[in-house]
């Protein structure tokens, strides 16, 4: 089985945008993700979620990774964008969906997906 | 994990952005843990919004991995 950094780095490169948030788009958990899951939707992103509340190593993993210290992060296309404070400023300015536009395509899937993490 | 000033938390930023043209840090509930602050500054011209978000997520690195602030928002702005 690969390591937790393994799976979370797997996540990041092959998801075209993922978000690593605190609960699930079912049951979100915190409000700051509930902010950057709105966004992407209003953007018409495709969303790939992980969960970080399963196992504290998620998150210290995925911090080390990022060199971001809080959660939720948004990567597009293997590159870190920011928290919720970002994600919607770039949302609200149009820069995110021009980029998601110029990366997948307009007639992108708009599909959310959750990843669990496999935990040793 | 005692509450913090608002006070407190902007001297940390002017002692990491002495040239800012603005600095502004509102307690969102009154709590004293949950805050948004706005930097407007001439450094980060030319920088990018994530790297702006980085710098002042490090000037106050101290007060977060202590747990005094339990939540940020950020807003950054260069004045180019």
């Amino acid at each position: 089985m690969s390591t937790i950094q393994e799976q979370i780095s797997d996540v990041i490169e092959k998801e075209p945008v993922a978000l690593f948030m605190k609960g699930t788009p079912q049951m979100v958990m915190c409000g700051n993700s509930m902010r950057a899951l709105q966004a992407l939707h209003a953007a018409g992103a495709p969303i790939t979620t992980v969960d970080i509340l399963p196992d504290p190593r998620i998150r210290q993993e995925l911090s080390a990774i990022s060199g971001w210290p809080t959660i939720p992060q948004v990567f597009v296309k293997g590159e870190l964008l920011g928290g919720a404070d970002i994600t919607e400023e770039l949302v609200e300015s149009g820069e995110l969906q021009r980029k998601l536009d110029d990366a997948l395509g307009a007639e992108r899937s708009q599909d959310v997906k959750v990843v669990a993490l496999e935990l040793s | 994990m005692a509450a913090m000033e608002p006070e407190a938390i902007r001297v940390l930023l002017e002692e990491a952005f002495p040239d800012a043209d603005r600095i502004e840090v509102e307690d969102r509930t009154g709590g004293g843990d949950h805050f948004q602050v706005t930097v407007v500054s001439p450094e980060f011209d030319e920088v990018s919004l994530i790297d702006q978000h980085r710098r002042v997520n490090e000037a106050l690195a101290a007060p977060f991995a202590d747990g005094s602030i339990h939540e940020l928002r950020i807003k950054t702005k260069g004045t180019a």
